[in-house]
């Protein structure tokens, strides 16, 4: 489980290519040494609330929530607000990822509490306007690894 | 009610009528032939009592010469046969009372007077002289009854039984008349009134004579025809009219439900064109893009290029999703109209799009802009396009100058914006307002080809108009027009 340690970024996406592009796009601009891919919002309660196969992982929170609007089982606004809902996530940053500026998707992503949305594929001026807007001015540091 | 007050009124103006009519001129006759029968009464009884006078006279003569007095009083006595003389006396040439008949006792003159007779107290009093060989030998003195108020009251009896039995034979007539007249046109007024209240046309007057109320039952049965008949179309066409507005109604609701249907469709197909559409296309160009960032250095020249096209395109491609998926919207959003500062509107679009679209170089020129009433964010959309599309095509001239005004005109303003840029050829103008379509090389001057379209579509939701004018290398002039009339377009 020592992979899981320290994370700093659970990303849930579904689609492999938008993952690898959007995983790239974070390395590249070195915003994060650390994220956590799952492939759906199920998993991505899981993980977050420590169950199923996450169930050993650290008590480590992640520090940002990044889910896709549209996923199979659960989507990104359920994922948001279930995780908004409880009391020991609720401080977590969440961004949801759409696919387009569509009014309907900006408006759910608000009403159901996420802290901020992002268009699809997350490129740099994007994420670091984001990451200003959730508060995360590390994101967008080079930070050594201690 | 009113309609038997009128029957009866004019059964009482008939019997009014023939009874003043009769009554009228059996008074005129009445009064003609009293007239006349009263003065022949008088002339008569002066013409008899003289006749009367001269008999005694003569008979009376003898008498006188021999100064007979009882011959004369016999001759006076004849008298009695006569029962309306009521004294007589004989005088003497000296004037006194010769002889005399009084059956009444009634007083005589004390003297004879000259011929003559006068009527006085109701009595005819008359004195003829005695006349034989010219000599004057008396005076015979007759007082006769004149009784003209006896024989009067007669006549005024016998007139108020001939008035009475012929005003009888009036009311008769009258009643007979009422039968013939009144009786047709009061059941010509019957069925008037159940018509009216029954709205039943099928009732017919019944015809009893040829005459002019026969003629007018035939008339008012000829009206009733008409009336049902016309009131039957009436009827009709007032049916026929309900069904087909119930029909349409029916339609306008069947079609609502289906346009809302439709326009579900649609939302969701654009739902899913800006969603499912773009996964695949983002995974082109951003696989692209790592293949570019990573392999670069292994790509020879010409595989770099056509991996520049694969970007290209595909980033194109997003943008013509975003224009097409813009333009969607645009038919569906609910406009939200607003008194609009036409020139604060076009100073802000300019002011942007100048650092924006690289119109540093650009020299604008506005002239009045009158105000608009419209949705704000619409037709702020209508400036940034055509004002970028002005700044576009004439940003290849050396001074390129971009001119905004407007002419108000009677229901309408026009606002144009013209530049002095490329232009267009006017044979394809009618393509400049569609989608995707472009009259210029994308090299040359890039764009989706959404942009007037969408103008056009935003100013016909307005209940306006778009045209323009260009001619190669000349520039172009766009036109929109916006109606006055708050409601007098679309909005």
């Amino acid at each position: 489980m020592e992979e899981y340690e320290h994370v700093e970024i659970l990303l849930a996406e579904d689609n492999p290519h938008d993952a690898e592009l959007a995983i790239r796009g974070l390395k590249k601009h070195k915003l994060a040494n650390n994220i956590v891919w799952v492939k759906n919002g199920e998993q991505a309660l899981d993980y977050v609330f420590r169950r199923g196969e996450f169930e050993g992982r650290s008590s480590d929170a992640p520090r940002l929530i990044l889910l896709d609007l549209k996923m199979p089982k659960v989507d990104g606004i359920e994922v948001t607000r279930i995780v908004k809902s409880d009391e020991r996530t609720r401080h977590i940053p969440v961004v949801i990822m759409t696919s387009s500026k569509e009014e309907k998707d900006i408006a759910d992503s608000y009403r159901c509490g996420a802290n901020s949305y992002i268009v699809k594929p997350l490129d740099f001026a994007s994420l670091v306007e984001v990451a200003a807007q959730v508060g995360f001015y590390w994101l967008a540091i080079n930070r050594p690894r201690p | 009610m009113t309609r038997r007050g009128a029957a009866h009124s004019v059964r009482s103006k008939l019997l009014l009528g023939v009874l003043a009519t009769t009554g009228a001129a059996l008074l005129i006759t009445a009064a003609a032939v009293a007239y006349y029968d009263l003065r022949s009464f008088r002339n008569n009884l002066v013409s008899d009592i003289t006749a009367i006078a001269d008999i005694l006279g003569l008979a009376a003569t003898p008498a006188l010469e021999f100064d007979d007095p009882p011959a004369a009083s016999a001759y006076l006595g004849l008298l009695r046969a006569k029962p309306g003389v009521t004294a007589a006396a004989i005088y003497a040439a000296n004037g006194a009372l010769f002889a005399k008949y009084v059956p009444g006792g009634a007083p005589l003159p004390d003297l004879p007077e000259g011929d003559g007779y006068r009527f006085a107290d109701g009595k005819l009093v008359l004195f003829k002289r005695i006349v034989a060989h010219n000599e004057i030998l008396g005076t015979v003195y007759v007082e006769a009854r004149y009784d003209l108020g006896r024989r009067l009251a007669n006549y005024l009896g016998i007139l108020a039984a001939v008035l009475l039995a012929s005003l009888g034979a009036a009311a008769l007539i009258a009643h007979r008349l009422h039968r013939g007249i009144v009786g047709p046109i009061a059941s010509v007024a019957d069925i008037a009134h159940a018509v009216l209240e029954r709205r039943d046309f099928s009732r017919r007057a019944t015809k009893t004579s040829d005459d002019e109320i026969g003629v007018l039952v035939d008339a008012f049965n000829n009206m009733l025809d008409e009336v049902g008949e016309r009131t039957a179309v009436l009827e009709r066409t007032q049916e026929e009219l309900k069904t087909l507005n119930a029909e349409l109604e029916h339609r306008v609701a069947a079609r609502t439900a289906q346009l809302e249907a439709a326009n579900k469709e649609l939302e969701s197909f654009s739902y899913s064109v800006s969603h499912d559409l773009r996964a695949p296309l983002r995974a082109v160009g951003g696989f692209a893009e790592l293949l570019w960032e990573d392999h670069a250095a292994d790509l020879n020249a010409e595989a770099q290029r056509k991996l520049g096209v694969i970007r290209s395109e595909a980033a194109r491609m997003g943008a013509l999703i975003d224009d097409l998926l813009a333009f969607s919207r645009l038919g569906r959003k609910s406009l939200q109209p607003a008194e609009l500062d036409m020139a604060a509107l076009v100073d802000n679009v300019f002011a942007r799009l100048r650092t924006e679209a690289g119109g540093e170089r650009v020299e604008l020129r506005v002239g009045r802009l009158p105000q608009a009433y419209g949705d704000r964010a619409l037709l702020e959309q209508v400036w940034v396009n055509l004002l970028s599309n002005a700044i576009k095509f004439s940003s290849k001239k050396e001074q390129p100058v971009v001119e905004v005004g407007a002419i108000s005109e009677e229901h309408e303003h026009v606002y144009y914006v013209r530049d002095n840029g490329a232009g267009f050829d006017p044979r394809y103008k009618a393509k400049l307002f569609g989608v995707f379509q472009r009259l210029h090389d994308g090299s040359e001057f890039p764009g989706t080809g959404v942009g007037l379209a969408l103008v056009q579509r935003i100013v016909l939701r307005h209940g306006g108009r778009v045209w323009a004018d260009g001619k190669p290398d000349e520039g172009a002039t766009f036109y929109f027009t916006l109606p006055k009339e708050v409601g007098d377009g679309g909005v």
